[in-house]
């Protein structure tokens, strides 16, 4: 948490995103089942969705009346490359968890975001990716016995292969 | 004479004393893994300790729950990521700890304030349980409710700087609680038309996107700043800190075990509770809450441990679950030929002492495996950032995915991080929200259910709760709690500290 007594660059537009939203979900709550009775499955609902517009409105208030910090930026400040690119690599690895399956995904998402970051050699990144991808392959597919998508490796004929050599 | 050697049973057979031990030692480490939960570990064993003898099997699954409720707070302190719900109130002190340098330090007070409480926890299941659980039946519908109030309340300890942004965010996670098809009349809420929303949200999706993601994301600021390094001086806390914590220990455990002991909550709740009580009641810490306070790692730890004791107690007097976990164990007694309720206890009372010895003694092997690989465990926060980042988000994802096998789980998560990296850019606390989801079930059911019992009437609601002892004590705790959140409280109080 960063508390600032200055707004922060995006912080008015996330407000007033939030108090949009607040509405929208107040409305929709309003929609389950109107003013039908205080046992209806819309109360709580459409008490909560009051409170976040109300609380959203007055955050909204507080953010107006604050200074504009001019020492900040978006880009550097709040989302810089670094964020931007392991954002859209978290959304690239759930879409293609499906289609290439976990171990493939998995270790290039490792290669590429410890490269990115680290900027040290192939062979670093390629060493961290493989090792922890295992580790977690023990513990989450064969101990706890986790379906993980199996994509393009044959993950059931290997195991099988394994299995038959003890 | 046949009850000592009933409670002596899991010590005396090494078998049984090493089931425990493999279980203890394992249910830590699931409990670490975020997305790993005890509930989880405790179902798969039912499936391959089925042709088992009971008390093998008991005696495992006892020892994962005992380890795993202690071990979600190992990657609470050392990452700020919750292994379990029920560490989530750890995180708030154990991380800035870490951040200190004083991980090992944080992690050895842990342990212990953890083994004390479970055994407070075990000691009310032994000494009170046929009370204990005649006070958790009594409780209304209504009463579940205002016990939902006091938890939404929390909200007032767990704001941080901005009261308001602290009522939105436990707004809004009282809002994703309420996605999906209403349990009571099947109607869509907030369902927009997505078949995917009407199973409703993954709560660890939301968990693990708040607290892993959005943190992972946050320290990519910090990406090429040297790892804090820490200071393994001392892991098991000097005596005159445990006794200085000892009372506010046993106050939270008892409100662990009592919230234990009542059905439809666990030590999630009860952590959080005890969590406020902290801070509510401790004047003057050393560290102020938040930046590191030990009553902040005192008080739910000690909470979410006696809660394992408590959550037994409905189940072997009434055969109602405590939580998720007896939930599944019953299901196991049941498999076992044996029938968790009244006439268990009547009829095959030495079950009864065998799981009490059994608790106890995972309890004595949580902190010996506790306060051992200290050194190695923290060496995690000492891994640059580089590869550390990468690797808290595989395992976030896996983590999200392992819940229901559901690529759409991974989605909710992402989609909650980024979410929560705003929100924690521009100071609104992530605490709150999970709050929201963990209560919003518990307030909403039971608020229908006790208006429905009323006809309706707001009138009759307030009439039986002034008219009925527990729900005219519960009430009284919540107008206590409003107050105390008031400037006029605080002005009295400081005027009499001076």
């Amino acid at each position: 948490m960063h508390p600032s007594r200055n707004r922060r660059p995006g912080e008015l537009v996330f407000n007033l995103i939030l108090v949009g939203a607040s509405l929208f979900l107040l409305y929709s709550a309003y929609g389950i089942s109107g003013f039908e009775a205080l046992s209806s499955p819309g109360a709580v609902p459409m008490l909560t969705t009051a409170v976040m517009v109300l609380a959203a409105g007055r955050i909204l208030w507080e953010v107006l009346r604050k200074p504009v910090a001019t020492d900040q930026s978006f880009i550097r400040d709040i989302l810089p490359m670094p964020i931007v690119v392991t954002i859209a690599m978290v959304a690239l690895y759930a879409l293609a968890l499906s289609r290439l399956g976990f171990i493939p995904t998995s270790v290039l998402f490792l290669i590429v975001m410890v490269r990115y970051l680290s900027r040290r050699g192939w062979g670093f990144c390629i060493g961290v990716a493989v090792g922890t991808v295992a580790l977690i392959y023990l513990v989450f597919r064969l101990i706890f016995s986790v379906l993980m998508p199996q994509g393009i490796v044959p993950e059931g004929e290997i195991l099988a292969w394994f299995s038959r050599l003890f | 004479m046949d009850i000592l050697s009933n409670l002596l049973m899991p010590v005396t057979d090494l078998k049984l004393l090493g089931l425990i031990a493999v279980g203890t030692f394992a249910g830590i480490y699931v409990g670490a893994i975020p997305g790993l939960s005890v509930t989880m570990a405790v179902s798969i064993l039912i499936s391959f300790t089925f042709s088992w003898d009971v008390y093998p099997a008991l005696a495992l699954m006892i020892g994962i729950y005992m380890g795993g409720v202690y071990g979600g707070s190992r990657t609470a302190i050392l990452l700020n990521i919750p292994g379990a719900p029920s560490a989530i109130a750890t995180a708030m002190d154990g991380f800035p700890l870490a951040q200190q340098g004083r991980a090992g330090e944080a992690i050895g007070i842990v342990t212990v304030v953890s083994f004390i409480g479970g055994f407070i926890g075990i000691l009310a299941l032994a000494l009170f349980a046929p009370s204990l659980s005649d006070f958790a039946i009594r409780f209304q519908p209504r009463d579940f409710m205002l016990l939902a109030i006091m938890g939404i309340l929390l909200v007032g300890s767990l704001s941080g700087e901005s009261l308001i942004k602290g009522v939105f965010s436990g707004a809004l996670g009282i809002g994703i609680g309420a996605v999906g098809m209403d349990p009571l009349t099947v109607q869509d809420r907030f369902v927009f038309g997505f078949d995917e929303l009407r199973g409703g949200v993954s709560f660890i999706a939301v968990m693990i996107g708040m607290f892993g993601v959005a943190e992972a994301l946050s320290q990519l600021h910090s990406v090429n700043t040297p790892a804090v390094k820490q200071r393994i001086t001392r892991i098991i806390p000097a005596w005159s800190m445990v006794r200085k914590h000892l009372p506010l220990g046993m106050q939270t455990s008892t409100i662990g075990t009592v919230v234990g002991a009542l059905p439809g909550t666990g030590g999630d709740i009860a952590a959080l509770m005890a969590y406020d009580y902290a801070k509510r009641t401790t004047r003057n810490p050393e560290t102020p809450f938040g930046k590191g306070a030990v009553e902040g790692l005192v008080a739910p730890e000690t909470a979410n441990n006696a809660a394992v004791g408590g959550a037994f107690i409905p189940m072997m007097t009434l055969g109602i679950p405590g939580d998720a976990v007896t939930a599944i164990m019953i299901g196991a007694l049941f498999i076992h030929g044996l029938n968790p309720g009244p006439m268990l206890m009547v009829e095959q009372p030495h079950m009864f002492w065998f799981i009490v010895g059994s608790l106890m003694l995972a309890n004595c092997f949580m902190l010996i495996f506790g306060l051992t690989g200290i050194k190695l465990f923290v060496k995690i926060v000492e891994l640059p950032r580089t590869v550390l980042i990468p690797v808290i988000l595989i395992l976030s994802i896996v983590g999200a995915y392992a819940v229901n096998n559901n690529v759409t789980d991974v989605y909710w998560m992402l989609g909650f991080g980024v979410f929560g990296y705003f929100m924690k850019e521009y100071g609104y606390p992530l605490g709150p929200v999970i709050l929201g989801v963990i209560l919003s079930r518990l307030l909403d059911d039971n608020w229908r259910r006790a208006i429905i019992s009323e006809q309706e009437s707001l009138g009759g609601l307030m009439r039986g709760i002034v008219t009925s002892p527990l729900s005219l004590c519960l009430f009284l705790a919540v107008l206590l709690i409003i107050l105390s959140n008031t400037p006029v409280w605080r002005y009295v109080r400081r005027n009499k500290a001076a």
